[in-house]
């Protein structure tokens, strides 16, 4: 801490001390990983199957409006297989566990209509990596979504916040594969003036032929849609009951599901300045920038289990392979270094304030030059240096 | 009853399904329930099912092996190593696939009665039984050379048959008038234990471009046989115009690799498998991981690819060295934030970044000769 304030090698120290300081934490829990974490996805799954028993038992036997009682049970299973399930054991968070194949990132197959190759690809080597870096990370404008004033702006722009809230949430799960296997990057190629100009696109490296593409694409989507919409239908036909009402008590279900995540996932980044290109290349920018990128909100821990604990998406993000149930615990350790290092530490007081804000961002860039104040990232402002020189005085 | 009806399901499944479409189904509808039904199909490992035995010579059979949708296509001459098989199901063997079809693959295995696992095999093993396999591997395979001679002795014959009967194959589907030509080596003890006999002369009698050559180390003394190197040399005196498959007990190699230095054979027109080496050979003993020698051979097992990290890589992550090998693995942030390379180790050591069996090939180093990767 003694360095002189003037020298580089003073900020580099700053960042190795603060690389250190989160390496810590992430040692503590993966040294403490064990019985507790196995106990705890199996009890998610099992709870994950009663629901799925009550809500699809229910939506069998109920008539008419009356099965409508199934649909937020039905919801429960979907929402919990998807992600306090899925999208964490993709993440390898389970990966270490012997005893639980079935939670290992290359085992699991989703109940959500996502190819889990390309979304782990998209996801974690990209998004992970890249968190709101321009140009670079997929998840920062999904689809044509434009939330800076960097992004070149289209007439389209001007009717996202409909477009988004009323065609793109409730499928919000299937759009997902349309981005991972590049099929967006083709939509505005096509469509947009200056292309893909602002958005990132799929790594060159990493593109599947429009063939493979396809393929994955319906295998992804013909495995939910045969269940929800074929079997369980059918099953209801043959025993007496009504298919329809079954047919559109799952799709309720299943719009609920897609738009729960996106209202969840969409509230944590997007809002947050973008970050430089270079972060990734030094471990304590790296934990910086993805502090200065994510936002966490608030809920008690049966409602972070709801968001698959991507509420804190600050901790999920400075430590994406450590099981989520962790979160809560180790965002204390997290505030603490914040505090101590002057960090940024972003937690928007509710899920509601979350969303209006992100719906805010959204209104406000789909207008060509909105008249607000440009965001900086915290590793280019001046605070982190000047902080240095305060330090040393 | 049920197991009965399997026998019959699972052929049936993979022919109609295929793999891939098999693969899909199984995996979207595995739970604790149907891997107990049928451990077979819903299982997250690669497993083989005897479904034929037959008796080759009085001490040799062929097993022919129905792999599930894990597997993928073999070449003709590698080879599969079966583990948890054995009297106490703790041993591993590697096994040269001798007849590979599009649904099944075989394997020959001569009895040793002093041996744990083929008396194993040749008495205990029944139709409908289950092994765990790996993939097919190993670079003992032909490149499609015009004129081609396979000298092999023992049960070295195993990867020459599968390669000729795949030669063959090819060259029918082509339907091409080919001047290609295969030739065949074998040295075995008597007539009657030779592997494959009646099949080779099947085979010579049918294709008019191939030629096989048997010869016999014990035969009655009152006949002379001259040595085999004669034999060989006479039966294919443009051995230098081949290229030369070789297969076979070491001293039996050696042999020949003599007289082919001796003809002045070009060494590059010859491959070689190191068939009776010891398959398991893990250099190490405990503690000593720090001080690494020597060249590390990984093995992925999901991509079935096998790459040998050269001793000067050593020093390098895992993801490096493999990138320098021209492999691609899935990776990230290459600094062990992101977790995405994470894997787990099936067998050897790495140091570096791990949790338990998890390793981030990104940030972990080789710390063992034979390092196998999930």
């Amino acid at each position: 801490m003694n360095q002189p304030a003037s020298s580089p090698s003073g900020v580099a120290d700053e960042y190795e001390e603060i690389h250190q300081a989160f390496e810590q934490i992430k040692q503590k829990y993966r040294a403490d990983l064990g019985e507790k974490d196995v106990r705890y996805i199996k009890k998610i799954r099992r709870n994950s199957r009663i629901f799925e028993v009550i809500g699809r038992g229910l939506i069998h036997v109920l008539p008419g409006p009356f099965a409508l009682i199934g649909v937020p049970f039905l919801f429960l299973h979907r929402n919990l297989e998807a992600i306090e399930i899925g999208h964490n054991v993709l993440h390898g968070q389970y990966d270490s566990f012997d005893e639980i194949p079935q939670f290992h990132a290359k085992n699991f197959r989703w109940k959500a209509p996502v190819d889990e190759v390309s979304w782990r690809q998209e996801h974690n080597a990209v998004h992970h990596v890249h968190t709101n870096v321009y140009e670079k990370d997929p998840d920062l404008n999904h689809g044509f979504l434009r939330v800076n004033d960097q992004v070149p702006h289209t007439k389209l722009h001007y009717f996202q916040v409909p477009i988004y809230l009323f065609l793109f949430y409730p499928f919000m799960l299937y759009n997902f594969n349309a981005q991972n296997l590049g099929v967006v990057d083709k939509f505005r190629k096509k469509y947009f003036p200056e292309g893909n100009k602002g958005y990132a696109v799929v790594d060159e490296s990493l593109r599947v032929s429009k063939a493979e593409g396809m393929k994955r694409h319906k295998r992804a989507v013909r495995r939910v849609w045969a269940k929800e919409y074929f079997v369980f239908p059918l099953l209801a036909l043959l025993t007496g009951f009504g298919a329809i009402k079954v047919f559109l008590a799952n799709l309720l279900a299943d719009v609920m599901n897609s738009y729960w995540i996106a209202l969840t996932i969409q509230a944590t980044h997007f809002t947050e300045p973008l970050q430089p290109e270079d972060a990734i290349k030094n471990k304590g920018k790296w934990y910086i920038s993805q502090l200065d990128s994510s936002v966490n909100f608030k809920g008690n821990r049966w409602q972070s289990i709801l968001w698959g604990h991507l509420n804190y998406q600050v901790e999920h993000h400075l430590f994406p392979d450590i099981p989520a149930h962790r979160y809560p615990d180790m965002a204390i350790d997290v505030q603490a270094v914040c505090k101590q290092y002057n960090l940024p530490y972003k937690s928007n007081p509710t899920w509601r304030a979350a969303i209006k804000k992100f719906v805010g961002a959204m209104w406000t860039y789909s207008f060509k030059n909105p008249d607000v104040p440009a965001k900086t990232a915290f590793l280019d402002s001046s605070a982190f240096v000047d902080k240095e020189a305060v330090n040393a005085k | 009853m049920l197991n009965k009806l399997l026998n019959i399901v699972h052929p049936w499944l993979i022919k109609t399904l295929g793999r891939d479409r098999l693969e899909y189904v199984a995996s979207n509808t595995i739970n604790e329930l149907t891997q107990r039904l049928d451990p077979f199909i819903w299982t997250y490992d690669c497993k083989v099912k005897v479904i034929a035995i037959r008796q080759e010579t009085a001490d040799t059979k062929t097993f022919v092996l129905l792999p599930n949708q894990h597997f993928t296509a073999a070449i003709a001459g590698q080879h599969i190593e079966l583990s948890s098989i054995g009297p106490d199901h703790s041993a591993n063997r590697c096994y040269t696939l001798s007849e590979i079809t599009a649904e099944t693959v075989s394997i020959t295995v001569k009895l040793n009665p002093e041996g744990e696992v083929s008396p194993w095999l040749h008495h205990q093993a029944e139709v409908g039984m289950i092994f765990n396999s790996s993939l097919a591997r190993g670079k003992f395979v032909h490149r499609d050379q015009d004129k081609v001679l396979f000298i092999c002795a023992g049960s070295g014959i195993t990867p020459a048959f599968s390669m000729i009967n795949d030669l063959l194959a090819q060259s029918n589907n082509a339907k091409k008038s080919s001047d290609s030509k295969i030739g065949l080596f074998y040295r075995t003890q008597t007539p009657e234990n030779t592997i494959f006999s009646k099949r080779l002369t099947e085979l010579e009698s049918e294709n008019r471009n191939v030629k096989v050559e048997l010869s016999y180390s014990r035969l009655p003394v009152d006949i002379v046989t001259p040595s085999f190197i004669d034999q060989l040399m006479s039966a294919y005196p443009d051995i230098k115009q081949q290229h030369v498959y070789l297969c076979g007990p070491e001293l039996f190699r050696n042999d020949v690799i003599q007289y082919l230095e001796s003809v002045d054979f070009d060494l590059d027109n010859l491959d070689v498998e190191q068939f009776t080496l010891p398959v398991i050979s893990s250099p190490q003993e405990s503690g000593e991981i720090s001080t690494l020698e020597g060249d590390v051979s990984v093995t992925l097992k999901s991509q079935n690819i096998n790459f040998v990290i050269p001793a000067s890589d050593c020093d390098k992550t895992l993801l490096e060295a493999a990138e320098e090998q021209g492999i691609v693995m899935e990776h990230g942030c290459r600094s062990g934030m992101c977790g995405s390379c994470k894997t787990n180790l099936v067998s050897g050591e790495v140091s570096g970044n791990k949790i338990g069996r998890s390793i981030y090939p990104c940030t972990a180093f080789p710390a063992s000769n034979e390092i196998i990767l999930e």
